[in-house]
């Protein structure tokens, strides 16, 4: 059995539960519509297909990528370059990402421009950038990451105290979202090939973290944007897109260009990265240099085929999903069945399994794949079924949550193994990538839009931000188990 | 040899299979009295044209050391070869090296003389060879040329005297990479040699090279010469 063979079979497994829920919620109490359960099914194979060739690319072709940045760079021995290139790595690589040019959009509009598309985008960018490149220095000097994590956190409460209480939902959202599919897995290898040339403990606990670092960056961009604009309120509103009734083939047709386009925006400056790197520090043989080159299109294609799936088949299927649950049932059903969703859409997210396969690398197999993979689950799934609860219920504003949960989240890291506060934070950004932002979006949306006095577009912020936040706690819990498991045996 | 009890004649046997496998090796080692095994991460990598033209050649594979009593070598190899059809092609290989001294295991007196099974041979040799991270691949290919026909790569750091140092509180170990080759003794020499001469081992900081000899091995697919 080749590689091919055994990621698509891995890959089956983790989108037939979800796959099977939204089926039987068809066949049970919320049809959908033949037109609209065909697309979902289309899509379903889409993304399998996609997903299974994207991991595979990013396998071959963007994780040693970004190891051999992360040590190359080490091996330099100079920290103004780890500084620089950490800074120009961080802002390249985040500045296509797509799902901030999603976020950039919604706030240029709910802002009626005030905060334009690009000025976001760039500041973001920027800030992503210097929490790159101070999480790296935190590796060469050693800095706890809890103590880092704590000082970065506690700028954020005392940036969400000055700035205007709406932009909350945003300025966590923009946390989760900009770390998407792309970002993760190079960020993370990067991280991994900084600290794989040290000896010692540190070298696998210092593997995590970077990511969670370096999401910290766009909520403070985001919420210092937000003090200096000196905006007071939201005052624009969404556009909200009316539902497709294209043919089922020529949805797919017209999403796959856009698609490709956005893809191609997203993987020029790795390219380009890769290439100015390869000529200055790395010189790999030309077959090495291939490999990775092949690499870098088998993600192109999976990208594709991925995000063609959850657009054109996923997204809509989750908003009529649910409108039709919070017409048709209790409040209670709403609830579970975003419970369930949750638990499900996880297994699916992309850069869950990078980070799961690093994971793997790092600890030599010691941390139980499935332990990490059940334990982000439940935190989906608990994120997804609060944020149900914000929806139906009125009172409940999201800072409810956000507030107490990031304050759990900081100080469980003082008592969470090393290791585990890394996977931890890295956990975050990886459990809110596309599946989220689209379908679970999609459905809370949804679920809001059939809800008298919800807001829809309000609503919707802050679903991301809770995806983002429940990880956190569940894995530092996790970590916390599995040391006093691993004392008792000893 | 300096053991506990003078009878002892320990070997190391290495079990290279796919990803997942490794805890179920040791498991089945440890019912016929393995006392532990260490597993670690590498890979290997697949000779098919088409294959290589995708970029798809390389398998991530588990490692699995175990040390025990020479006694114990035959069941070893029969059992593990029985349970996970060895071999068949592409299933995995076992092989064993004596060792000359051990130090933390416990010796098993209450198994029975069972030298049956694998394949009692002195034919082969393993070869390891230390490099800097990312040539593995061309020692692999170099000894594909002068005849071995599979290797596991697994990543590894470290760093001779000259190398090792501090930058501020990082203590900085280059990254390596371990070329392990089974190899016949009849072709040891040529593939050395053509190792040597490709990577320049011999030359100062570019790597290590040395082998060891091979008691027995089960799953190698023999030549058809």
């Amino acid at each position: 059995m080749n590689i091919l063979t055994q990621k698509i079979k891995d890959v089956v497994f983790s989108i037939l539960p979800i796959t099977v829920i939204v089926l039987i919620l068809n066949f049970t109490i919320t049809p959908i519509g033949a037109n609209m359960i065909s697309r979902f099914i289309i899509g379903a194979i889409f993304i399998t297909l996609g997903l299974a060739i994207f991991l595979l690319g990013v396998d071959i072709g963007v994780q040693p990528i970004g190891s051999l940045m992360g040590s190359s760079l080490t091996r330099k021995k100079s920290l103004w370059m780890i500084i620089i290139f950490g800074f120009i790595l961080g802002f390249l690589i985040n500045v296509a990402e797509p799902d901030l040019l999603v976020l950039a959009r919604q706030v240029d509009k709910v802002t009626s421009g005030v905060l334009s598309q690009i000025s976001v985008v760039v500041v973001v960018s920027i800030g992503i950038g210097l929490l790159v490149a101070v999480g790296l220095t935190r590796i060469v000097f050693k800095i706890p990451l809890h103590k880092l994590l704590t000082i970065l956190y506690g700028i954020i409460f005392l940036l969400v105290l000055l700035a205007p209480g709406e932009f909350l939902g945003i300025a966590f959202d923009s946390g989760g979202a900009t770390t998407g599919s792309m970002t993760v897995p190079f960020i993370l290898a990067l991280g991994i090939g900084m600290s794989s040339t040290q000896g010692g403990k540190a070298s696998e606990e210092d593997s995590f973290g970077l990511v969670g670092v370096a999401s910290t960056g766009p909520m403070i961009a985001v919420l210092m944007m937000s003090l200096f604009s000196g905006i007071k309120s939201l005052t624009g509103s969404l556009p909200y897109e009316a539902a497709n009734t294209d043919g089922v083939i020529v949805h797919f047709l017209k999403e796959i260009p856009v698609m490709v386009f956005e893809v191609i925006m997203a993987m020029i400056p790795l390219l380009v990265l890769f290439l100015i790197f390869q000529i200055l520090f790395f010189k790999l043989s030309r077959k090495q240099l291939m490999k990775i080159l092949k690499g870098l299109v088998y993600t192109f294609i999976g990208f594709v085929l991925f995000l063609t799936g959850v657009n054109a088949g996923f997204m809509e299927a989750g908003s009529a999903i649910g409108y039709a649950l919070a017409t048709l049932t209790g409040d209670w059903i709403v609830i579970l069945v975003g419970f369930i969703l949750g638990f499900t859409v996880i297994l699916a997210e992309p850069a869950v399994y990078v980070l799961n396969e690093q994971i793997r690398e790092v600890t030599s197999g010691h941390i139980n794949k499935k332990a990490i993979l059940y334990t982000l689950s439940i935190g989906v799934a608990i994120a997804v079924s609060l944020s149900m609860v914000r929806i139906l219920v009125p009172g409940i504003k999201l800072w409810h949550f956000l507030i107490p949960g990031y304050l759990i989240a900081v100080a469980l890291t003082y008592f969470t193994p090393k290791l585990f506060v890394g996977i931890a934070f890295d956990s975050g950004g990886v459990a809110s990538g596309p599946m989220t932002a689209t379908f679970i979006l999609a459905f809370a949306q949804g679920v809001a839009d059939a809800i008298e006095g919800a807001d829809v577009l309000m609503d919707a912020f802050g679903v991301i931000a809770m995806v983002a936040l429940t990880p956190l706690i569940a894995i530092q819990i996790l970590g916390i188990i599995y040391e006093r498991k691993s004392v008792k045996r000893s | 040899m300096i053991t506990g009890n003078i009878n002892i004649e320990p070997v190391l046997s290495v079990v290279v299979v796919n990803m997942g496998m490794g805890s179920k090796i040791l498991n089945e080692a440890k019912k016929i009295g393995i006392s532990g095994g260490t597993i670690f991460l590498g890979r290997g990598t697949v000779k098919k044209r088409i294959l290589e033209l995708l970029g798809l050649d390389e398998v991530k594979k588990e490692i699995v050391f175990m040390i025990s009593d020479k006694e114990l070598e035959g069941r070893l190899h029969k059992d593990l070869t029985d349970i996970f059809h060895l071999d068949k092609p592409n299933k995995g290989i076992v092989f064993s090296s004596p060792v000359s001294r051990i130090i933390g295991i416990r010796n098993h007196t209450d198994v029975n003389d069972s030298r049956i099974g694998g394949k009692e041979d002195m034919d082969y040799e393993v070869l390891f060879t230390i490099v800097e991270r990312g040539l593995g691949q061309d020692v692999v290919d170099a000894a594909t040329a002068a005849g071995s026909r599979g290797a596991t790569i697994i990543n590894a750091r470290g760093s001779g005297i000259h190398e090792n140092t501090m930058f501020f509180s990082m203590n900085i170990e280059p990254e390596k990479e371990i070329v392990m080759i089974i190899i016949e003794k009849e072709k040891s020499f040529e593939i050395i040699k053509h190792i040597k001469e490709v990577m320049h081992i011999d030359e100062p900081g570019k790597g290590i090279m040395f082998a060891m000899e091979v008691s027995k091995t089960s799953g190698l697919v023999k030549d058809n010469k």
